[in-house]
């Protein structure tokens, strides 16, 4: 199997290599723009985020020199040794900001709720790929996936990280319509879905995580505390206008005002240094990979390629949408990556290895049965 | 691998994949759906309101202080710093430079050692501003807290000190009612306002010679801008405009006669004049009891003002041109000038005073009981202040024509003196009886108004104006307060020259001899103003003594058994040298009973300053 198949070489797909290429270029480029002006000591964020996305390349090559086919069996495995990382990290982890998100591997610090993402996908695909009857799943043949993304769920609400956790359940619900429910199951889970959110405002967020839902509600109230990121974020977005500031250029990150700019808020800076036409290209180039992703699951020879190519669309789909949703202000603030985009190794390298799952179901379209 | 799942993979359901690929292609439609959301918003933000976020972007960095430009000073006529500047110290916040407000106002609720309730009551006073407006917390700091927030400035972000110029009352309250005070500008004052030149917690001149001069004193602010982060520190200047300082004005006002003035008012209320009798310039121009200016400077106090208000001293009321008197016996200058003019006397022309004056059966009474005596002439008269000499002339002339020659010499009208408010007092005559009180003039009360009483209302600064009249041959002038406007350097902008306003009817014959019954008033054994006697210098002066009320049971008793609001004011003009007049000095002391008594001393100091100073000088 290690012997390498010409066939499989012809068949990579540098098209989808070539977009991430394109976005990881601008993401080093907007990363410099947004640490320009501040004072920093040792290694820069982009020089560093740099050396992730090399990692992401070897991660793409390791994740596509096996069958994908044999995650299904993996697949156990694999979750509970993300179980277990999350375990520890709830325990063991370093805190930052009040949160325990953290492992450190000396040279990496690892934050498992990423692989998390990506673990789920692949747990989730090969339960639906074994279980599919073609009528559409019943309440009682969910109840293993429903426990399955419930176990990693609570686990890093516990850290806390919202929003990680959220798109956990963004990705199990994706994945679960796209196998096709029964109605029935489909009213019953939506029942199930809005008690939980209930319950999860009384019992499960913190307070710092409904003040920033609350904030994002009514903004104005409190301009300065929650809302602060917000109406900055927005300000950056808006002022950039047509056509940007220019690159280096944008006020609101060069002085400061945008915090966090060179992770969650990082698209504001590119917003507001490239105005809308700018922030059109990149959506052009962005929603490319997602389409490209899609024509990828649609092309594969098997049902779970479909599903996998699926969930790892929808994962990076859903952040970047909540992401740039968020920092332009129509969703509240949750900690929530652009994937390929913001700075930080661990979705970094999550991310590179989903891209690497799509390639490899790309490559592996005409290949024979083993 | 197991093989029944091998053989699942490797057996591909082709039918089911085409299921799938219409599913790939409905989730596109619904990733499409909200990719165009992101669009649509991106579309608002960057191209809709563009505009606005620019604005608030730019406000977010761009920080602009205004610099207040040193207000300035106020001069005695010999260039004495009456009024100049301190720096005081403001406490700023700026909201929109502090991460974590409450924190901060919390620190600085300590460090200005208030509570929170009252810092937030005063922020919540300032209305609606946008977050990046510095908001004063607190006025006139110490140098204990400026220093230690200077010390402390990385930790309380937002927090600025300002230095703003204030007044410093050189020599107190003296001539407060002239000066006036500075007070933080009012809503309604700063909508007339050009909204460049003030901002909402600008000191703007609200009385005196602060407000009329505001222009002129205020100069023109300066501001610099410049760029934050948002830590709100200072990241560089982008604009420096220093501000231009305002102009000195010069008073005509001898400080020191206006200090001996009102120290010797001291406890009294009443007003104290002197001025130029060639000039119209005021030396002194004092209203008792003074204001406490200091306690203008963060704004009055509620308690204070009401202090003020219900003070039966009545400092609020400027009395030098808003006290209205009856002017009595002071008035008896108008009814000789009006006696000799009209034929109705000359100086030789006796008349006998047996202590009453009798007109349609009812006596009117002279204030001695017993009389002047047979032989009372002009001199006499003024000198005793016989009141029936000058019933009888009243009695011939007639209330209208007493009227004219009361307006000719400024009565009945303002003095024109730029200070405001200022009074015209009431010069009565049968038209205006008819007119306000719905009734016919009554013959007896033209005998009340010969000496000065009945209808006659004048203010201080009239009584004085026409004593300069009388003084100079029959020339009124317009009050002068200003001698000079300088800019910093000392060179002259403006200067005031005098200003004939009017001419009294009368020549200098009329007129010297008038002064000569005033210089006996001084000079004379019985006269009633020889407490004003000067060692070397000849005064000469009228004194007047004005009823408040008419009384029967407080007749004959010893003013000090009166109850205060009963008693006389008491009146006393003057000028000197009575050869050679050159100044005038005016003093009321309200209740003070005899002119002569309370007034006399008062005008005696105040000439005693005035000639001093001149002697010195020579």
């Amino acid at each position: 199997m290690l012997k390498i198949d010409r066939r499989l070489l012809q068949n990579f797909d540098w098209v989808l290599l070539g977009i991430v290429v394109i976005i990881g270029a601008m993401c080093i480029a907007n990363l410099y723009s947004a640490v320009y002006s501040a004072q920093s000591y040792g290694t820069p964020v982009y020089i560093k985020q740099l050396y992730y996305f090399i990692m992401g390349f070897f991660i793409i090559l390791a994740v596509i020199s096996f069958d994908y086919r044999f995650l299904v069996e993996m697949n156990y495995t694999l979750y509970a040794g993300v179980i277990l990382l999350l375990i520890f990290s709830l325990f063991m982890g370093q805190a930052h900001a009040d949160t325990q998100r953290w492992i450190d591997l000396g040279f990496f610090r690892l934050q498992p709720s990423e692989p998390a993402k990506l673990m789920l996908v692949i747990t989730l695909a090969s339960y639906y790929y074994r279980k599919d009857t073609g009528k559409g799943f019943t309440l009682k043949e969910l109840i293993v996936p429903i426990i399955l993304t419930g176990i990693p769920f609570l686990l890093i609400l516990k850290q806390p990280d919202l929003g990680t956790a959220l798109m956990l359940s963004f990705v199990f619900v994706s994945m679960t319509l796209f196998v096709k429910l029964r109605l029935t199951t489909l009213a019953t889970l939506m029942t199930l879905a809005a008690s939980l959110i209930g319950l999860s405002w009384n019992f499960l967020l913190k307070p710092y995580q409904k003040r920033r839902i609350e904030t994002f509600l009514n903004p104005d109230a409190d301009v300065l505390n929650s809302g602060y990121h917000i109406t900055q974020s927005k300000i950056a977005v808006g002022s950039g206008g047509p056509f940007g500031k220019g690159y280096l250029h944008g006020t609101q990150g060069q002085l400061d005002f945008l915090p966090e700019r060179h992770t969650d808020f990082a698209f504001s800076i590119w917003a507001e240094e490239w105005g809308f036409v700018g922030s059109l290209f990149f959506f052009a180039v962005y929603f490319s990979l997602i389409f490209w992703g899609l024509n990828i699951a649609a092309s594969s020879r098997d049902k779970f390629g479909t599903l996998l190519c699926v969930g790892v669309v929808s994962l990076i789909f859903w952040q970047a949408f909540i992401n740039i949703a968020m920092v332009m202000g129509i969703l509240p603030v949750v900690g929530m990556p652009l994937p390929l985009f913001s700075y930080g190794g661990s979705s970094l390298i999550t991310t590179m290895a989903g891209i690497g799952i799509l390639l490899n179901v790309r490559m592996r379209r005409y290949q024979a049965p083993i | 691998m197991s093989r029944r799942l091998l053989d699942q993979i490797n057996t591909p359901d082709e039918e089911e994949l085409t299921v799938l690929k219409k599913r790939v292609e409905l989730t596109i439609i619904i990733m499409v759906t909200f990719i165009a959301i992101l669009v649509v918003r991106l579309w608002y933000l960057q191209i809709n309101q563009s505009d606005l976020y620019h604005e608030k972007a730019l406000n977010n960095r761009v920080r602009k202080l205004q610099i207040i430009a040193p207000r300035g000073n106020i001069l005695d006529r010999y260039n004495r710093i009456i009024i100049s500047n301190r720096p005081l110290f403001n406490v700023l916040w700026i909201r929109d430079d502090a991460e974590d407000p409450d924190l901060v106002l919390k620190q600085m609720s300590h460090i200005l050692k208030e509570d929170m309730s009252d810092i937030l009551g005063r922020i919540r006073s300032e209305g609606n501003h946008p977050n990046y407006v510095p908001i004063r917390l607190k006025e006139d700091v110490t140098w204990e807290t400026v220093a230690f927030i200077e010390n402390h400035s990385l930790e309380l972000p937002g927090i600025r000190i300002e230095a703003v110029p204030s007044r410093k009352y050189n020599y107190g309250n003296l001539g407060s009612h002239i000066i006036g005070y500075l007070a933080q500008i009012t809503k309604k004052e700063l909508k007339k306002q050009k909204s460049a030149d003030y901002s909402g917690a600008d000191q703007i001149g609200k009385m005196g010679l602060e407000k009329i001069y505001e222009k002129e004193l205020r100069g023109e602010k300066g501001e610099r801008i410049f760029e934050v982060n948002v830590h709100g520190l200072e990241q560089q200047q982008l604009k420096l405009v220093e501000p231009l300082p305002g102009h000195d004005i010069q008073l005509s006002i001898d400080i020191d006669m206006q200090r001996k003035a009102e120290e010797m008012m001291q406890g009294r209320s009443g007003a104290v004049i002197a001025m130029d009798v060639n000039t119209g310039e005021l030396l002194t121009l004092s209203s008792s009891p003074q204001l406490k200016l200091e306690q203008f400077i963060s704004g009055i106090s509620q308690k204070n003002w009401d202090n003020m208000l219900n003070d039966p001293l009545t400092p609020l009321l400027d009395k030098t041109i808003q006290g209205q008197y009856p002017p009595a016996s002071t008035y008896k200058i108008v009814t000789a000038l009006a006696g000799l003019m009209e034929g109705v006397i000359t100086p030789s022309t006796n008349i006998p005073c047996y202590g009453s004056f009798k007109l349609h059966g009812r006596r009117y009474g002279c204030w001695k009981k017993w009389g002047h005596g047979k032989h009372v002439n002009l001199k006499k008269a003024m000198a005793e202040s016989c009141d029936v000499y000058f019933y009888h002339i009243g009695q011939e002339v007639g209330v209208d024509k007493l009227a004219i020659y009361a307006r000719s010499l400024g009565l009945g009208e303002k003095t024109g003196i730029i200070l405001e408010n200022e009074k015209s007092g009431l010069v009565p005559t049968k038209k205006w009886k008819h007119r306000v009180k719905k009734e016919g003039w009554q013959q007896g009360e033209t005998v009340s108004v010969s000496i000065g009483q009945g209808f006659n209302l004048a203010t201080p600064l009239q009584i004085c104006l026409m004593t300069v009249a009388l003084a100079n041959n029959g020339k009124l002038y317009r009050p002068q307060l200003l001698k000079a406007i300088k800019d910093q350097d000392g060179t002259t902008i403006q200067t005031f020259l005098p200003e004939q306003t009017g001419t009294a009817f009368g020549s200098p014959k009329e007129f010297s001899l008038i002064r000569a019954g005033l210089y006996a008033a001084v000079n004379a054994p019985h006269g009633t103003g020889i407490k004003a006697k000067l060692k070397d210098i000849k005064v000469a002066g009228k004194t007047g003594t004005a009823q408040v009320v008419h009384l029967e049971r407080y007749k004959d008793v010893e003013i000090e058994d009166i109850p205060r609001k009963y008693r006389d004011h008491a009146w006393f003009t003057c000028y000197a040298p009575a050869d050679k007049p050159e100044i005038v000095v005016t003093v009321l002391v309200e209740h003070g009973g005899h002119g002569g008594s309370a007034a006399g001393p008062v005008a005696k100091a105040v000439l005693e300053e005035y000639f001093k100073k001149k002697k010195t000088k020579k």
